[in-house]
């Protein structure tokens, strides 16, 4: 491994591989709620809770990984950090395996407290479980707190967020993207210490018996688990606000605007999770009102703003379209029709109809897949074809996209129908009266398949720059 | 074979919410030990048998047939205790008389867990407690065989001690409905403002939260059994903590910053050399 380049081109082979993994794992839950594979039906919730830590440590050293990228650009982040990152992400999945495989972990990604604790799998696989995150929290705070480092070498803190745009002042010229990984980074490290004190008080149990108080816990996860993963996603945006320009053959620049919505975004995202705990009734109102408010606050500005933004820099431009273009335009539909879905759910009196439903992976999954991974997948083969000059094949490369995008959708659609014909989340199995979410099941596992196709079909058109791009050494 | 009983009738809107109650005096927390709080949480929920019952007055019936589809508080005692047993009866005689609603949201039952115990002995322990003309409240013995189910439900523990001819056992009321724990309470020091929250919550009040006692280092909320009302706990300071430190490592970094590429600027200009900020790749 040589520079932080170089690592990106790491970053791509861990998630080419690990996500096909996970979307098999997906593949196997659906099937298993449509009534097939049933003699592994005791396997569902630890493939459910691998699946679930899987993804969002993926998508989230995979956004972090582009973002370490394209901060090298302009800054100079450390490579021995950018190591250390790879080698202690690779090692928190380690113990992740360990615990689900051997110990058959199965306390869901949010690890909600106490049920860590109070499962049917024992003690050891709980604590290499919390192990697993205490790594990848650890290692994720390290690297978080080196790429704001490197911010800080060149900008100073008001000038990173762009405040001398709000006086009408343009320089220093502060690309959009170093103001939104700015923003999420400092987020991050707040989620990320969220995160360890939830594990603190996890091992303080562990160690002297002491239990922790319920709401609290599930306080610090979602303040933790949310917060990351829609941090993840902003830095997928980001992506958006350095390539896209490339291909538009236009500057996208900060202004006033984009400096008010992003500012906004540090001010309130860490607020957004209390959305999270409609159903607890013991959750002081003030907070439950808070969280709504949060959650359109945080989104809508950025997203208008962004998507206006994006709107405006593609029309009428000689677009360049390719496969990283077009997915990073569909990406950000994808951040669109998911975060409205959010919306939708993040709204008290519709949650509470909706909050157990199918509707909730709905939305997640659109964001996380159409958005996220779109946006990253395709700031991948921008990297990778940027290196090897390679000629493309643009027919083809929308023949992909249409693969994705229609098994994508065509997934997302059936969680959508059930959530919205009351099938409940979490159920391994469906009685009969709920026989219309293994129907349901059963089409989406159809086309998460097509998904998982297009996906491979993706990596093979991005393998072959990739090795190029990493034999001419990036 | 015990079985839960039901409670048959309508409820009253005082009766939907439910209480339990268990309390010790001050002096009664070393029969307990630490293990109380816990032994409290785990239970929650549990299914208590429907035991037959010999009353004070003479009558029999079960266990069901005197709640009357009421909730029931229960507690146990032996009539030749030196100990906690008639404090702690008078202690829940007091409480519910200030709290109200005996009869009508609820009744109480004192149960003997000593065989030796006669109708005499619940009479004139009923007598002491200065109950015995209270039509909800019951003092009962039963079987050797229903008092081990029910003891073992509760998980109600009593051991002869041959040094004193006394009965070692713990303070403990439990409040059942429809034949479940709904809430019990053993001793600790503060189980006065617990047992104003409790009997709150048997008057009818929703009590949302309450938290055992000496169990959790941090809160968000906690109950404030004088006014009624959840209030915020300074364990709430945690989820501010992660921002403020956010805040702090952001400040610290780009101090650090600012202050090397003054640093790197003063050495350029020394040399003639640009500064750092714009000579960055692009």
């Amino acid at each position: 491994m040589r520079g932080v380049k170089s690592q990106t081109l790491y970053w791509m082979a861990i998630t080419f591989v690990l996500f096909p993994i996970l979307i098999l794992l997906g593949i196997y839950m659906r099937s298993v709620q449509a009534g097939a594979l049933g003699e592994l039906q005791g396997w569902f919730y630890p493939m459910m809770t691998l699946h679930g830590v899987g993804m969002v440590g993926v998508w989230y050293v995979a956004s972090m990984g582009c973002v370490a990228n394209v901060l090298s650009k302009y800054v100079s982040p450390s490579p021995a950090i950018g190591r250390l990152a790879i080698v202690g992400s690779v090692a928190g999945v380690a113990l992740l395996l360990a615990c689900v495989f051997l110990g058959r972990f199965a306390g869901g990604w949010y690890f909600l407290y106490p049920l860590p604790l109070k499962g049917e799998w024992p003690l050891w696989s709980a604590v290499t479980f919390l192990a697993s995150l205490t790594v990848l929290g650890a290692t994720w705070l390290i690297w978080s707190l080196d790429l704001l480092r490197a911010i800080a070498s060149k900008y100073s803190l008001p000038q990173a967020l762009g405040w001398h745009y709000l006086s009408g002042r343009d320089q220093p010229q502060l690309p959009p993207a170093i103001l939104i990984i700015t923003v999420s980074l400092i987020a991050s490290v707040a989620a990320l210490g969220a995160g360890v004190i939830a594990l603190a008080l996890f091992y303080n149990e562990i160690l002297t018996g002491a239990p922790s108080d319920a709401l609290l816990m599930k306080n610090l996860i979602f303040f933790f688990g949310h917060t990351v993963v829609n941090l993840a996603m902003y830095l997928g945006v980001a992506l958006v606000y350095e390539v896209l320009p490339h291909y538009a053959g236009r500057p996208w620049k900060t202004n006033k605007v984009v400096v008010i919505s992003w500012n906004a975004v540090l001010l309130i995202v860490l607020f957004a999770y209390f959305h999270h705990l409609y159903m607890d009734f013991v959750q002081p109102g003030v907070l439950q009102y808070l969280g709504q408010i949060a959650s359109y606050a945080s989104a809508i500005p950025a997203a208008v703003v962004t998507i206006f933004g994006a709107l405006l820099l593609v029309y009428r431009a000689r677009m360049r379209w390719n496969l990283a273009s077009i997915l990073l335009v569909l990406g950000l539909a994808g951040w669109a029709i998911g975060g409205l879905g959010a919306l939708i759910d993040s709204t008290i009196s519709v949650n509470l109809r909706l909050h157990n439903t199918l509707w909730v992976p709905a939305h997640f999954h659109t964001y996380m897949v159409a958005g996220l991974v779109f946006l990253v997948v395709g700031y991948f083969y921008h990297v990778c074809q940027e290196a090897s000059a390679t000629p493309e094949n643009v027919g083809y490369h929308k023949l992909l996209a249409t693969l994705l995008v229609v098994g994508a959708y065509g997934f997302f659609m059936m969680f959508y129908l059930s959530g919205a014909y009351s099938v409940p989340r979490r159920f391994a199995a469906y009685p009969s009266e709920l026989a219309h979410g293994a129907t349901y099941s059963g089409v989406a596992a159809a086309f998460a398949g097509l998904f998982l196709l297009g996906f491979a079909l993706y990596v093979v058109e991005t393998g072959k720059r990739w090795r190029k791009a990493l034999h001419s050494g990036v | 074979m015990a079985s839960e009983f039901r409670r048959p009738g309508p409820r009253s809107a005082l009766r939907r919410t439910l209480a339990t109650l268990a309390l010790t005096a001050a002096y009664a927390t070393s029969v307990f030990g630490e293990g109380a709080p816990s032994a409290e949480s785990r239970l929650a929920g549990r299914a208590a048998p429907d035991i037959p019952l010999r009353l004070a007055d003479g009558r029999t019936m079960r266990l069901s047939e005197l709640a009357d589809g009421k909730p029931l508080l229960i507690t146990f005692f032996y009539r030749r205790c030196t100990g906690v047993c008639t404090p702690l009866l008078a202690w829940v005689r007091d409480a519910v008389r200030k709290a109200g609603g005996l009869g009508v949201d609820y009744r109480v039952l004192a149960l003997s867990f000593d065989d030796a115990d006669t109708i005499d002995d619940l009479r004139a322990q009923a007598r002491v407690t200065r109950v015995l003309d209270s039509p909800h409240w019951s003092f009962a013995v039963t079987e050797q065989e229903a008092l081990a189910q029910i003891t073992g439900a509760l998980d109600f523990w009593y051991r002869p001690d041959p040094a004193t001819g006394q009965i070692d056992h713990p303070a403990l009321v439990a409040a059942l409905d429809q034949g479940r724990v709904v809430r019990t309470m053993l001793g600790a020091p503060d189980v006065s403002e617990r047992l104003q929250g409790l009997l709150a919550e048997l008057r009818g009040a929703f009590i949302p939260y309450y938290r055992l006692p000496h169990q959790t280092p941090f809160a968000c909320v906690s109950f404030d059994s004088s006014t009624g009302e959840t209030r915020l706990h300074w364990g709430l300071m945690l989820l501010v903590l992660p921002a403020l430190t956010a805040a702090v490592a952001a400040y610290v970094l780009f101090f650090l910053g600012a202050k090397r590429r003054r640093m790197v600027e003063a050495q350029n200009g020394r040399t003639g050399a640009s500064p750092v900020w714009s000579c960055a790749a692009s």
